[in-house]
């Protein structure tokens, strides 16, 4: 749906409406005939059948990750494909921590908690068998000449053999010594059991009478991992999960009563924002919905009305849920919201039809809807061109917005202009409250020569400059996110638990093959270390084979120069051991085998033409370093550095920058259209519209919120809809016209309950957008009236 | 990575299965006092090697800070077990250390060795199912793990002494044998000294 597929219908929709007969024919010739009628059933049809395929078959896909929304990175899609890769291995994993005192209770309670969540579809890992303990030892046995941590790399170059034979000699006579894997002769520094030490310290999970456990200080706790079978993006499925938590939570309790027991997960936080949204959509919608009937009832005094401009409105969304399910992989929250916020303008078109038809006859239907055609054409227009431009963008995530915005817009204006004169019935007396409502607008000065128009410039002068002064753009993503305090705080205790590396920031490794990638992580660590970064990479289990080969040479010298120093210290002719052949460990081997399940997801694989791996850092909580560590990437080739949060926040700021671009584009389009019906009176129908957004923006900063994208997007819409206020009106500027204002204000409240009622969301993005539609259609409600020409008496 | 603390691996157990009249006996026997000094013979068996490994020197025990091995003969070095860490020097450079915060079964070992050198039935029925005799003023037991972990390490421990530790015999899994003895054993003062409490440090 792009803008010129909307002007080449709009010339001849125009024209068949201009000749449609001035009488009440029964069958109308031009304007909106039986056969266009019966065309767009066909199609309505269509969209429910496809609407329905997509319910019932469960084929809808829904993202409720804000970031997902959010533009991609257009100019890294390597990056995008490494974060989704990690943030999909996130995704389906819930860990569950069980904690006390004692280790007696925790096990207890963990084991009660296995027993209560084992129906569930999740694949639980907790008991761990005493043979993995040797599978692992026995996986790296056979490489143990070629394993060194950098440490002892180090140590063993630079430290004499007859120190290295004392050192060796020393942990011979300790009482209690790290425990030694094989026969002394063979490795008399136990190089081996550092290696194994410090690979088992990149985690503190252990494992206790055959469980997984972490301890803390005083504390012990139990962990249970669990993996949602389905895929991680089934909402139904997380959500489904949550009960059964909750209640292998209690069993658990019940087991050892006063314990900690933490679950954390991406699919707690996305069950909670499901939740919620769903909580408010319904608290929302069922506000809205009878704020708006019992207006409507008020105003036509009739039912009917009501019926067929929630009518039209359901068929503008399906029809864009199912074209938007055609052309998108999934859709996302944020698109459904911005989707419910299409109520809101296409209940101008059936506001304006119903408005337009009230106190006229049954019969005069036709003429008044080809009086009233090009302006509905007029208005339809004017907001699809915000949309349009908005599809033109190279951000997908808007993109999706547009798409889905201007074929539900099209759909309910369509229905609206081809099937209302159908299926409306019977004679629409103007009421007592209509008439009270339209004739409201004989209450508005008008802008000239008079103290109104100074006092009015000065207030507006004054709350846009002080708006200016305070209004702070800010796009931070963390201000978007917003789980539910309890979850976060057990997510922080979780994670300090585990100290689990940071996923926000992290290297890009890239390679034409494995053995380059692995290179190239080893360079990267080296430079690491004298910052004193922690780093957790593949190649810590995994050395390239370079470094095998140059380790396995270092250790025969170094171990044969250590033998002939000791024997002398410890009196003893011992027998060099035989040399075993070199066998290179090779990456298909670590990870076809259970020691690489940890680190499985930082390995990408295959990626673009080579392959690729993450490196994850640990312990850099100090912001400031960030830079330095940027830099470095910059000196190794195929090393690239991603910091996840500060690149979204700064794809965010770009894209708010690009939809001001797009909304100042779409004003000057708008008054081209306006110009073209309007002549030299155009600007009295736009103006409005410019003013309340721009007071809008500076009452947000006078209350102290920051400028941020969804403030802008809200912008566009608001111009879409503030713009249709001032084309009905200015088509009908009398003061004593009660259709228009009529229209107009009923119009306006719908949209006033919708988006009003968004401003109370707990979802920040929905606060910020229903806050800035608030405030902005408020004023353009306002503010038009004052810009019609005064009347020449 | 979980997997290889099973050989650090010396872990939190099942509730004591208490040998009473036993333990009761023992403990009648035993000192249990703040702070024990004395000196040590340790032979140690390693597979492999003909003769056994001879080491003498001194230890003390606090039961607020922990253990000091110091090995005289055949050369000077130290090992030191606290509740955070183990650390090993040797001429006054450290040689080893093992920090709780990373590994957590540090803890583990140093209350087991805690436990061994001043003969803390309760500590060690943790860990180990006890038998024993008693003898006048003398007692003998042996330790068998409990645990898998454990048994990983050691295939069996033998404990004797009187109102004070005298031997300990660990039969390592690997096939090495330690057997310490310990003379001149002190609970005197029942404070740390302050060049002990320095050593500490």
């Amino acid at each position: 749906m792009r803008l010129p597929a909307l002007t080449s219908v709009s010339p001849q929709g125009r024209r068949e409406s201009a000749s449609a007969p001035p009488g009440g024919s029964k069958k109308p010739r031009g304007g909106p005939s039986v056969f266009l009628a019966r065309i767009w059933l066909v199609v309505v049809l269509a969209i429910v059948v496809h609407l329905a395929w997509l319910l019932i078959g469960g084929r809808l896909q829904l993202d409720t990750d804000v970031l997902a929304m959010l533009p991609q990175d257009e100019r890294q899609p390597a990056v995008q494909q490494a974060t989704r890769a990690l943030a999909d291995a996130a995704s389906r994993r819930v860990v569950v921590l069980v904690g006390g005192r004692d280790w007696d209770s925790a096990r207890r309670a963990a084991d009660a908690y296995a027993a209560s969540i084992a129906p569930a579809p999740v694949e639980l890992r907790y008991r761990v068998g005493d043979e993995a303990a040797g599978q692992w030892l026995g996986f790296f046995e056979p490489y143990r000449g070629q394993l060194l941590t950098a440490a002892q790399r180090r140590q063993l170059e630079t430290a004499a053999p007859a120190q290295l034979a004392q050192a060796a000699v020393e942990q011979l006579y300790r009482p209690m010594a790290m425990p030694r894997i094989g026969s002394w002769a063979a490795d008399p520094l136990n190089l081996f059991a550092g290696w194994l030490s410090e690979r088992a310290a990149d985690s503190r999970v252990r494992v206790t009478e055959g469980r997984l456990s972490i301890t803390e200080g005083e504390r012990h706790y139990a962990l249970l991992m669990l993996e949602l079978k389905d895929s991680g993006f089934s909402m139904s499925a997380q959500q489904a999960l949550i009960p059964q938590l909750e209640r292998a939570r209690e069993a658990a309790l019940q087991a050892a009563p006063g314990l900690d027991v933490f679950n954390v997960g991406v699919p707690l936080h996305a069950a909670a924002a499901a939740n919620q949204a769903e909580r408010e959509v319904h608290t929302i919608g069922a506000g809205s919905l009878l704020g708006i009937i019992v207006l409507t009832l008020f105003a036509f005094k009739a039912i009917r009305p009501r019926l067929l401009v929630t009518l039209s409105i359901a068929i503008g969304l399906a029809a864009a849920v199912s074209v938007s399910s055609l052309l998108f992989e999934r859709l996302h929250m944020i698109t459904l919201v911005f989707g419910a916020s299409l109520v809101g303008v296409a209940e101008n078109y059936g506001s304006n039809y119903f408005s337009s038809r009230s106190g006229r006859p049954f019969s005069e239907r036709f003429a008044m809807l080809a009086e009233q055609g090009p302006v509905m054409w007029l208005a339809m227009l004017t907001t699809a061109i915000g949309y349009a431009l908005l599809a033109l963008t190279p951000f997908p995530g808007l993109r999706q917005i547009a798409v889905f915005s201007v074929v539900g817009l099209l759909a309910a204006f369509v229905t609206t202009l081809w099937w209302f004169p159908f299926l409306d019935r019977g004679e629409m007396p103007l009421t007592a409250f209509s008439r009270w409502l339209g004739s409201r607008r004989a209450l508005w000065p008008a802008l000239g020569r008079n103290r109104f128009t100074l006092l009015f410039a000065l207030v507006v002068a004054g709350v846009l400059a002080g708006g200016a002064l305070r209004l702070q753009a800010n796009d931070d993503i963390r201000m978007l996110q917003n789980s539910p305090p309890a979850l976060i705080v057990q997510q922080r205790a979780v994670s300090a638990l585990l100290d689990l590396p940071s996923p926000a920031q992290f290297y890009l490794v890239r390679g034409a093959s494995e053995e380059e990638v692995l290179q190239r992580e080893e360079a990267l660590k080296a430079r690491l270390v004298p910052l004193g970064v922690q780093a957790q990479a593949v190649s810590d289990w995994l050395p390239s084979q370079v470094a095998q080969v140059r380790d396995a040479a270092l250790l025969a010298s170094v171990n044969a120069a250590v033998l002939d120093e000791a024997r002398p210290l410890l009196g003893e002719a011992i027998p060099a051991p035989g040399l075993r052949a070199f066998k290179p460990l090779l990456p298909a081997d670590w990870l076809a085998s259970a020691t690489s399940e940890p680190l499985r997801h930082q390995w990408l694989g295959p990626f673009e033409q080579g392959h690729a791996s993450v490196v994850l850092l640990r312990g850099v909580n100090d912001l400031a370093r960030l830079p330095g560590l940027a830099a470095l990437a910059a000196s190794l080739p195929g090393v690239q550095w991603v910091d996840k949060v500060g690149e979204v926040s700064a794809v965010m700021a770009r894209t708010r920058q690009l939809m001001a671009g797009v909304i100042a584009a779409s004003y000057l389009l708008v008054f081209a259209a306006l110009s073209w019906r309007f002549g030299a009176r155009a600007w009295r129908a736009l103006v409005p519209t410019l003013l309340a957004s721009a007071l809008a923006l500076a009452l947000l900063g006078l209350f102290g919120q920051p400028l941020q994208l969804f403030n802008v997007l809200a912008l566009l819409l608001i111009l879409g809809m503030g713009v249709d206020y001032g084309i009905f009106l200015l088509e009908q500027p009398g003061r004593a016209a009660l259709r228009p204002f009529l229209s107009v204000s009923l119009a306006a409240v719908s949209t006033l309950l919708a988006f009003g009622l968004l401003a109370l969301s707990a979802t920040p993005a929905l606060r910020a957008f229903g806050l800035t539609m608030l405030l902005g259609i408020a004023l353009a409600w306002l503010l038009t009236p004052l810009f019609l020409p005064a009347e020449k008496h | 990575m979980r997997a290889w603390l099973l050989s650090l691996a010396l872990f939190f157990l099942a509730s004591a299965h208490a040998v009473p009249d036993l333990s009761q006996a023992v403990r009648e026997r035993l000192q249990q006092v703040p702070v024990l000094r004395g000196e040590f013979e340790q032979q140690k068996q390693v597979q492999g090697f003909a003769k056994p490994l001879v080491s003498r020197g001194s230890f003390v025990v606090a039961r607020e800070r922990g253990v000091l091995w110091q090995t005289r003969t055949p050369f000077a070095s130290q090992l030191r077990l606290t509740r955070d860490e183990i650390v090993a020097t040797q001429n006054g450079a450290v040689a080893f250390r093992l920090d709780a915060g990373k590994e957590p079964a540090v803890r583990v070992i140093n209350s087991l060795m805690f436990a061994l050198l001043n003969g803390d039935l309760s500590g060690l029925a943790e860990h180990f199912k006890i038998e024993g005799t008693t003898e006048g003023k003398g007692w003998a037991l042996q330790l068998t793990p409990r645990q898998a972990a454990l048994a990983k390490l050691m295939s069996r421990v033998e404990l004797g002494g009187d109102q004070h530790v005298r031997s300990i015999r660990i039969d390592e899994a690997n096939g090495d044998k330690t057997v310490i003895r310990f003379s001149a054993q002190s609970s005197e003062p029942a404070k740390l000294t302050v060049d002990e409490a320095a050593r500490f440090d």
